[in-house]
């Protein structure tokens, strides 16, 4: 019983970190029809911008974390300005081999200016205790990392439902030229969307730094890639589906890593991606995707 | 999108010729930029340089696959790695002499140790077997389309990856798998990759490649003229598994050794790159993507090492190449959002300047 709620416990953790990775892919596609696999490049300044604070003597979490979230937004904003506004109007792959050029041109100036090897921040230590509820050995760092994500849906919930710009962005993600006909500006909305991947990437890169206390050229690409299969799994586009796509990764890759032998241990992630191929056979809109035939008109 | 780009591509050659005679001799043609650059390879460089080049050569018989199935289909697809990996791996456990075998692979099931095969022979077989694995895998992927095709093709590299890795028995695991006799030189790369154009160009040009491209711009509007789009998708993903997979038989006979991440992200993001800068959609644009990147980035990675240029010694430079990967595709697709060649393959450009030459 403990084992097991030992393990509920890692799959919330897991997952709301995918589900955060998740819904930031998901805003940029779903306004702009674009696969940013740059993300994981914006999570990866956003720790390298703390670690180069911590280099010039920030001790403080609460400064490395604020440093990390403006960081966020700003290398997202900065990343739509120049590589995205030019290819806003192309087709899908030309957008999706953007983004691989972007993650790969950060990447190699990472490699380049700073190191290709890992390169230690402790500053976000504190974050990462384990102390023990009755019996049970619990990480402050997945507790943070449910609660934020939680408190991250809600926020973004709120903002798309209650205020004007994310109306736009909701009505964005349906018609675009339709909201751009109601005098609301292109670049704003997509600006926006941009801001607020760039908020999430931001946190978390603060969580992937706490745990890992070091930061790497590819700090954010592998987990992109996971994020961007847990999208596809909850239906591309949707945020909803965004959300429960992560979460659902988060279990299996736990279950997984639970009941499969240990000899078996290296196929966790092709088991993974077994089931995921067999989920999206199965249902190939995404768990959360509607059926839209050829043809239909948007409902 | 939606002006039918395919259906409506002008046919500058000669109406009179054959349609099949037209695309073997338009696949030609575009194939005649890599025999000179390989002749002259072979003429003038020296022997490190020409294990580049066959490694480029690679490349490109992956890319002219890749483009089979994803620039007619225009599905994004990251799975063709897998089938070269299959077809080095199926003739290094095939062709690899007993001695070597014993070190490498001693508890191959089938008594797969004990048996030798004829160099071609494994090459056969292998192709065979990638074959069956196109067969199996393209009856899910012909029936998704858009991202879920992708994702079902990302996860075919994954779970290749992860078998070739952790099956230890059969694959030698992470570990490179050598003494693969070595039997071809840069000549048969350059054979096979005009092979692998014309095929491409045909296909492109056939009536299913027409039909296929026609599908892509509008699945509605083809299906409406009774085009079956599963069936074409599925010959597509075949055809193209069986050109990447003879890429990774020409790699693992030359090089001699296969290791299973070389056929992992960086070589799927390497030729997913070089098609789509050099425009997926035509045959040309997979030469020329993969000339441009394959020659410019190795231009780039002799300065990575610190080179010495007019006297003056450059410090090493590490990531350089990658960097100026990053910016070329970035500024590519600024530039050319539908890749360098655009619609029109290299013969039919060519035939387009003739003949507004000769109205003028």
């Amino acid at each position: 019983m403990d084992y097991a709620i030992q393990q509920i416990v890692n799959a919330l953790a897991f997952g709301s970190e995918y589900a955060l990775l998740a819904l930031g892919l998901a805003l940029v596609f779903s306004i702009m029809g674009l696969v940013n696999f740059a993300h994981g490049e914006i999570i990866a300044v956003a720790g390298y911008s703390v670690f180069f604070a911590v280099a010039l003597g920030l001790q403080s979490v609460l400064g490395a974390v604020t440093i990390a979230i403006v960081m966020g937004i700003v290398t997202a904003l900065v990343f739509e300005r120049v590589a995205f506004r030019p290819v806003r109007y192309a087709p899908t792959t030309t957008g999706l081999l953007t983004a691989f050029g972007v993650s790969i041109v950060v990447q190699n100036m990472l490699t380049l200016f700073v190191s290709p090897k890992a390169r230690a921040v402790p500053v976000l230590g504190p974050l990462n205790q384990t102390f023990f509820i009755g019996p049970y050995a619990v990480s402050s760092l997945q507790l943070l990392e449910l609660a934020v994500t939680i408190v991250a849906i809600v926020a973004l919930v709120l903002f798309l439902n209650r205020s004007l710009l994310g109306l736009a962005i909701r009505a964005a993600a349906r018609d675009f030229s339709t909201v751009r006909l109601m005098g609301v500006k292109a670049n704003r909305v997509i600006a926006t969307g941009f801001a607020l991947s760039g908020f999430l990437a931001g946190v978390v890169s603060v969580f992937i730094l706490a745990r890992r206390g070091s930061v790497e050229p590819d700090f954010g690409s592998a987990p992109v890639i996971k994020a961007f299969v847990a999208c596809v799994l909850g239906g591309f586009g949707s945020l909803a589906g965004a959300a429960v796509g992560g979460m659902v990764l988060g279990f299996l890759d736990v279950a997984i890593l639970v009941a499969l032998p240990q000899k078996f241990g290296g196929l966790r992630d092709a088991l993974t991606y077994f089931l995921v191929g067999v989920v999206l056979f199965w249902r190939p809109q995404g768990l959360l995707g509607r059926t839209v035939e050829l043809g239909d008109k948007e409902v | 999108m939606t002006t039918s780009q395919s259906s409506a591509a002008p046919a500058p050659t000669d109406r009179s010729m054959p349609p099949l005679l037209r695309s073997v001799l338009g696949g030609l043609v575009v194939a005649v930029p890599v025999v000179v650059i390989g002749v002259l390879i072979l003429w003038l460089a020296p022997p490190y340089q020409v294990r580049i080049a066959f490694a480029g050569y690679v490349n490109l018989v992956i890319v002219v696959g890749l483009q089979i199935f994803m620039g007619n289909a225009n599905i994004g697809n990251f799975g063709h790695s897998a089938f070269v990996g299959v077809g080095a791996y199926f003739v290094a456990i095939l062709a690899t002499p007993l001695a070597a075998k014993k070190l490498s692979i001693p508890n191959a099931p089938f008594g797969l140790s004990q048996v030798v095969l004829d160099p071609i022979v494994a090459a056969v077989v292998a192709l065979g077997i990638v074959g069956v694995l196109a067969l199996l895998t393209g009856f899910i992927i012909s029936r998704l389309s858009g991202i879920a095709a992708s994702i079902v093709t990302l996860s075919l590299l994954i779970i290749s990856h992860g078998v070739f890795i952790n099956y230890t028995d059969l694959f030698k695991g992470a570990q490179a798998f050598f003494g693969i006799p070595v039997v071809i030189g840069l000549p048969t790369a350059i054979a096979v990759a005009v092979a692998a154009i014309v095929v491409a160009r045909v296909f492109r040009d056939s009536q299913d490649g027409v039909q296929l491209r026609a599908s892509a711009d509008d699945v509605l509007a083809a299906r409406a003229f009774g085009v079956n789009v599963v069936r074409l998708r599925f010959k597509a993903w075949v055809l193209s598994a069986l050109v990447c997979g003879s890429a990774g038989i020409m790699y693992a006979y030359f090089m001699g050794a296969v290791i299973a991440r070389a056929f992992f992200f960086q070589q799927v993001f390497l030729t997913l790159a070089m098609l789509i800068l050099g425009g997926m959609r035509t045959v040309s644009g997979a030469v020329v993507g993969c000339a441009i990147l394959s020659i410019g980035l190795e231009a780039i990675r002799s300065l990575e090492s610190g080179a010495t240029i007019m006297g003056v010694q450059l410090p090493e430079m590490l990531g350089l190449s990658g960097l100026s990967l990053g910016a070329v595709i970035v500024l590519g697709m600024a530039f050319r959002p539908n890749g360098i060649m655009g619609r029109l393959e290299l013969d039919e450009l060519a035939a387009g300047w003739l003949r507004r030459l000769r109205r003028s």
